[in-house]
């Protein structure tokens, strides 16, 4: 069961850079924060069939459930505004690792600290080495 | 403007992380579909009131526009849903070093072909090194994460 986890982290993080670099054309178009309306628009249509299909879950509990973990909606905002806004000016390569900088750095401290009710981990030995080669990684990419 | 560019881009992956982990958290209550579908539904609020003030260009147009530029939604949801589900099951460091590792792999292939109308860069011995380094953090990652869970199943 973990390692499906993995794949789908994986699969997930090349729709971002396809993303990326498809909506960086579509902001040409029609507009930084049009393109941002049209991604949530249409991805709410889409999810909202599949919910209806095939939701399992509990959707009532937004109305009973801390505040704070339903403002994931505005910071994917700022991230795909952010996202269509830089591709045309600095390029994708440039856009990704500057987002994965910011990745890095909160997930780190997120998780050290255990906010957002995640399981707190402590940052061990083989964490820093895979954010090391994670760094060489970008350094040689650019 | 382009440091001031790069900045803003480095918060667009800051509230990345925090949105996987808050997103985490409910999806544990609230189920992963749910948990993806509110994600869209208060993202379209807040913009829709965003745009209402500051926007400037012209939503209309994508009746016009190719069809392919308006194919990447699908990417979005596909990446939301997904990282809805692993969050949960590995945590936020991992998902997001495995996410990391997808995005600059495809960023990589997209750039040596071209694709999108993107620059063309090819595949050199630099980015096959900086491919490899991306393997080797994804095998300390798993190994970290393992090592974490044995020793709080220890406690």
């Amino acid at each position: 069961m973990r390692y499906i986890a993995y794949i789908f982290a994986l699969l997930g993080g090349i729709a971002l850079s396809f993303e990326g670099a498809i909506y960086g054309e579509l902001g040409k178009t029609i507009g930084q924060l049009e393109t941002s309306f049209y991604n949530f628009f249409v991805g709410a249509i889409i999810l909202g069939l599949l919910w209806l299909f095939f939701g399992k879950g509990k959707i009532s509990h937004a109305v009973e459930a801390p505040k704070w973990t339903l403002l994931g909606g505005p910071l994917g905002v700022v991230y795909l505004t952010a996202i269509v806004i830089s591709v045309p000016f600095v390029g994708v390569g440039v856009t990704m690792v500057a987002v994965i900088i910011g990745q890095l750095i909160m997930s780190m401290i997120i998780e050290h600290y255990g906010w957002l009710g995640n399981m707190k981990t402590r940052i061990n030995k083989e964490k820093i080495f895979a954010v090391i080669s994670m760094i060489i990684a970008l350094i040689l990419v650019n | 403007m382009s440091i001031l560019m790069i900045l803003f881009t480095l918060l667009g992956g800051i509230t990345l992380s925090a949105q996987s982990a808050i997103n985490g958290t409910l999806s544990r209550k609230a189920g992963t579909i749910e948990t993806t579908l509110l994600t869209f539904v208060t993202g379209t609020m807040f913009l829709a009131i965003i745009i209402l003030f500051f926007g400037q260009g012209d939503i209309f147009a994508i009746f016009e526009v190719p069809t392919w530029q308006l194919s990447a939604v699908f990417l979005g949801v596909l990446f939301l849903l997904f990282n809805v589900f692993a969050v949960p099951r590995i945590g936020v460091i991992a998902t997001s070093i495995t996410v990391i590792i997808g995005q600059l792999f495809s960023g990589v292939v997209i750039d040596h072909f071209g694709w999108f109308n993107s620059l063309v860069i090819p595949l050199d011995i630099k980015r096959w090194f900086a491919l490899l380094f991306m393997i080797i953090a994804l095998y300390f990652i798993y190994k970290g994460n393992k090592r974490s869970n044995e020793e709080a199943n220890a406690q």
